[in-house]
């Protein structure tokens, strides 16, 4: 038994290694480095390097842009789940029942496959807020004081969780869909037969089917969100007044608009210890609704 | 199946051996590279020792190629065989200056490079990364370029060599000045002459002043200029009494004249401000030497009215010796760890005397002394002559002021216009801008080392 | 009967699709209008889509020129595919790894993996140059490459879709004396193709966008990639929105390709009855 042991374990390492050695050149090592520079005041390039302890942290506690900056990326982030809700119901529409699935499916897809950044600005123009179609649109339909978008405080985090949701929504699709086809059909057919049909077999049967694709999309989606700020910087700049300024995009800031790598770093590790949190939670927590 | 095992397989191979052959082939010098962080490391190149071959430079800056920078390198490269030098051009936003950061360091592959802000410099500065200019006694900056030049100056030496002249200025529809019977405002003119003016010169189809984002707080950086930007005792001066003047005048001109658009319009709309005012839109624009290369283009942008120029005013008469924003500019340094820092010096001299010239076109004004002001003005006016007021334009674009080089940190920039904008956006009063303004200021300036 | 109101169905759905998908592609449609417009029709109100004459000429410049974008875009087809099929390779690998190889350790080492994805990029530059430049890489392709071989989010998905598979598959073929690698290439990989075929069109369209990474680690124009291209068309204080729309149509189209081509997979993903026989 101890021998097959062995061997298995040999197969594991045969299998995950070239990943492993990846890895760890290209994020573990780099990662380590940049732990280091938590305790630094380095600033990029500069070789007169101070180490300053927990200095840094200590400032980040102190930061009253930092915890903005949290409670925006906790706005930005209520984006996620929408916007995996939408795609599941996109995804089962597009599933079977439409004519023209491939260009349906390329149509949904699309916003994903473009950078976003070069095409981020002409949702300023759709959110325009006194002449831009959006606006308009509201205002045909009865609405006499629609939202003031990008030209306020309060409304500029909603535009922007629009804009995610439209960017993200295409990349849950597609991993949808792809959960779709694993289906077992049979079971499917049994239901109908069963007499369970439409809205009931979605809920019963498919949604907890596919519970570990929203499991995966759920984690995978929170994180990459946490880590964005392309296509912020493009539209916004963090602005009006910092209202859209997430955390990701105050360490882009700090790092290569202020130098700050060591303060930088500090942020980000923060950042990271809460997306571990969250990521652990949804980690333990999924055995309650995740259906393997 | 098999097919599929053995491609992976020597995939995993491939990536292996080409990370361990990079590794071993060049780990050990470009280790020394790194640890000369000092500048006077010099590092080995295969063009830098032997005469006979030719010496390549290469030359960062933000402009555009095609707006000039290919005319002048191409204009050198035919006079000097010997030295050839080539124009790369990087975005000037934080992701451009830090893909020439990155290449500074490596010491190839930026010879020359061009920075814009003080800012950008003094970490260049502090990382070796901008060779000490006082090493070449052959030139006398100071001479060349006036008085102003030192303000570039980084613990009493040049670090890099200001080229143009750049203040901003206002650039004014003189049809529609005529039409309102409104004589060019006088240099000491003040922003309440200025409020007055876009009053009256607003029609209903067009605006009084249009404001270019890149210039917005140039008349405040001058109060700042003027008054300091820290109190005697060390404290925060951005809620000075003249700013508050200021926003509020700004402010009153967006809502009560309507005289000019609202903030929120201008940005959520990007508002293409120049093309705006050449179309006559509007009256005034107050922006800088950037909007002659649309303006000359009268095929992309006719226009039938003539343009006239006037400073930019001072905040208020109460504004002591007011400078002119922008200053010299285009600060053009020497990378520390160049290997050919002689070639690279002879390059930026002819630069700055004259072979930048084809840039004037886009409204680039050579500083140096040894240019012919009438020389880069005919260039820049070469076939558009009618379309000026040249005696403004002698008197504004090619007159000579007292300038400053705004230098706040970046931190302290987006501290100010984190708050100033909920001010204009209306979202708070101007006293709890500027209040806060001032703390979060505060909280920065007790960071500082 | 039924066949006809089942198709009369199938017709509303799609209608209602095809006008919410037109609401996802407007910005696409903003794009391609932008390209062949006049400059001063970009920023019209009322949006301008259609504008009054076709103008071509933002296209011709952005192919024409010594560095047109012809280069930009073999550079950034050549790194998008390699990395793209070697990181397919590697996270199935190590995907099969940890789904189906029983070995101590293998869960925390998997928490590891996914907590590596969690290190915001923009930390990460700073070492990863000074590695690149150390090994000799910064300033060439594989700065590009060799990382973009090495997707933690590639492992993560095709392992939850390995562990959907039904054991008993994997378990009889365990009995039947097949060994891992023939388990791995003749049952998993043709089992989870629409996985596998999604990953790719998702990590061929990072490569293919990813401006950052090239930003940072390319320095010489003739290794530039297409999003690098794009910022040729950003002036000192204006941007030439003509030039970059039509530069950013044409960069969708690889784009598209791979979509449709890999989409096909993912319809054609097999039935419960193919996993039987």
């Amino acid at each position: 038994m101890s021998g097959w042991r062995k061997k298995e374990r040999l197969w594991g390492l045969l299998f995950i290694g070239p990943n492993l050695l990846g890895v760890t050149l290209f994020f573990i090592l780099p990662a380590l480095f940049s732990f280091g520079l938590l305790f630094t005041d380095y600033r990029f390039a500069n070789p007169d390097m101070n180490f300053v302890g927990l200095g840094n942290l200590k400032r980040l506690f102190h930061d009253e842009l930092f915890y903005l900056a949290l409670k925006n990326t906790a706005l930005f982030l209520a984006s996620v789940p929408v916007s995996i809700g939408l795609a599941f119901l996109v995804a089962l529409a597009l599933n079977k029942s439409v004519y023209l699935r491939s260009l349906l499916r390329a149509m949904f897809f699309m916003p994903y496959i473009t950078s976003g950044i070069a095409i981020a600005f002409v949702w300023m123009l759709l959110f325009q807020p006194s002449k831009g179609p959006i606006n308009q649109l509201l205002r045909a339909v009865g609405i006499e004081n629609p939202p003031g978008w990008f030209s306020t405080t309060d409304t500029s985090m909603l535009a922007i969780d629009i804009i995610w949701i439209w960017f993200m929504l295409g990349y849950f699709m597609i991993i949808y869909l792809a959960a779709l086809q694993e289906l077992n059909s049979e079971l499917l057919e049994a239901a109908k037969i069963d007499g369970a049909r439409g809205w009931v077999t979605v809920r019963r049967i498919i949604w907890p089917l596919v519970s570990p694709t929203t499991f995966l999309l759920l984690v995978t989606g929170l994180i990459m969100s946490i880590k964005t700020f392309g296509i912020i910087q493009a539209i916004t700049q963090g602005g009006p007044g910092n209202s859209t300024t997430i955390v990701s995009l105050y360490v882009y800031r700090t790092a290569f608009s202020y130098y700050e790598m060591g303060y930088a770093s500090a942020i980000s590790w923060v950042l990271f210890a809460i997306i571990l949190f969250i990521t652990l939670i949804q980690w333990f927590g999924q055995k309650k609704w995740v259906h393997y | 199946m098999k097919r599929n095992r053995w491609m992976s397989a020597s995939l995993v191979l491939a990536l292996t051996v080409s990370l361990l052959a990079a590794c071993s082939g060049n780990g050990g010098n470009g280790g020394e590279v790194n640890s000369g962080g000092n500048g006077k490391t010099e590092t080995e190149s295969s063009s830098g020792g032997k005469k006979t071959e030719v010496i390549k430079l290469k030359m960062w800056g933000g402009v555009p190629v095609e707006a000039g920078p290919q005319a002048v390198v191409d204009a050198w490269n035919a006079e000097h065989p010997d030295i050839q030098v080539e124009y790369e051009r990087f975005v000037n936003d934080d992701a451009g200056n830090m893909k020439l950061d990155t290449a500074l360091t490596t010491g190839q592959g930026a010879d020359l490079f061009v920075n814009y802000a003080m800012p950008r410099l003094k970490q260049r500065i502090d990382a070796g990364q901008a060779l000490d200019l006082s090493e070449f006694a052959d030139y006398n900056i100071d001479e060349q370029m006036g008085r102003d030049a030192s303000q570039w100056k980084v613990d009493g030496k040049y670090y890099g060599m200001p080229t143009t002249r750049g203040i901003s200025f206002m650039w004014l529809n003189k049809d529609m000045l005529d039409a309102a019977g409104l004589p060019i405002p006088p240099a000491d003119w003040t922003w309440a002459d200025l409020r007055e003016y876009a009053k009256k010169l607003k029609t209903d189809a067009t605006w009084g002043l249009l404001r270019h984002e890149a210039i917005f707080m140039n008349p405040f950086n001058s109060v700042l200029e003027s008054v300091g930007v820290t109190r005697a005792d060390g404290t925060s001066n951005l809620d000075h009494p003249l700013l508050k003047e200021g926003f509020s005048t700004w402010h009153d001109m967006m809502f009560a004249d309507k005289s000019t658009p609202t903030y929120g319009e201008q940005m959520t709309s990007k508002m293409p401000v120049d093309t705006m005012f050449l179309k006559g839109e509007s009256a005034m624009l107050d922006a800088g030497g950037f909007i002659f290369r649309n303006a000359n283009n009268l095929t992309d942008n006719p226009r039938t009215f003539k343009i006239a120029f006037a400073t930019t005013p001072r905040m208020s008469a109460d504004q002591q010796g007011a400078k002119a924003a922008g200053g010299l500019g285009d600060v053009l340094s020497i990378n520390a760890k160049s290997a050919n820092k002689e070639a690279a010096w002879q390059f930026l001299k002819w630069y700055a005397d004259g072979g930048m010239l084809p840039m004037a076109a886009g409204g680039r004004i050579p500083a140096s002394k040894s240019v012919n002001g009438d020389e880069a003005a005919a260039l820049l006016l070469k076939g558009v002559e009618d379309k000026y007021d040249i005696d403004s334009l002698k008197k504004v674009v090619f007159g000579q002021f007292e300038t400053f080089v705004e230098s706040l940190p970046q931190q302290v920039v987006d501290i100010r216009k984190a708050e100033y904008e909920k001010y204009l956006l209306q979202q708070a009063e101007l006293d709890a801008s500027l209040a806060e303004m001032a703390e979060k200021h505060n909280e920065f300036l007790k960071q500082q080392p | 009967m039924q066949i006809r109101s089942i198709s009369w169905r199938k017709s509303a759905a799609t209608a209602i699709m095809f006008a919410l998908g037109l609401l996802m592609i407007l910005p696409f449609l903003w794009m391609i209008s932008t390209s062949v417009k006049r400059p001063d029709e970009v920023f019209e109100y009322p949006i301008r889509w259609l504008p009054d004459q076709l103008l071509w000429k933002h296209h011709l410049k952005v192919w024409s020129g010594p560095k047109g974008f012809a280069l930009y875009y073999a550079n950034s087809l050549k790194i998008a595919i390699i990395a793209t099929v070697g990181s397919t390779f590697l996270a199935a690998f190590a995907a099969y790894g940890f789904s189906r190889i029983a070995f101590k350790g293998r869960d925390t080492l998997f928490v590891l993996y996914l907590s590596m994805m969690m290190i915001p990029p923009q930390v990460l530059f700073v070492p990863k140059f000074i590695m690149f430049e150390w090994a000799g890489i910064y300033n060439t392709h594989w700065a590009l490459i060799l990382p973009g071989l090495v997707s933690i989010f590639g492992v993560f998905l095709l392992r939850q879709f390995f562990v959907g598979i039904p054991k008993e598959i994997t378990e009889s073929a365990f009995i039947d004396g097949a060994g891992h690698l023939r388990i791995f290439g003749q049952l998993m990989l043709p089992l989870a193709k629409p996985a596998i075929a999604t990953f790719m069109i998702i990590d061929f369209s990072w490569h293919w966008n990813d401006y950052e990474n090239a930003l940072v680690f390319l320095t010489e124009s003739d290794l530039y990639t297409v999003p690098l291209g794009l910022q040729n068309f950003i002036l000192e204080y204006n941007i030439d929105y003509n030039g970059m729309m039509a530069a950013a149509t044409a960069g969708i189209l690889p784009m598209l390709l791979v979509f449709m081509a890999g989409q096909r997979f993912i319809i054609e993903g097999i039935s419960s009855s193919s996993v039987k026989g």
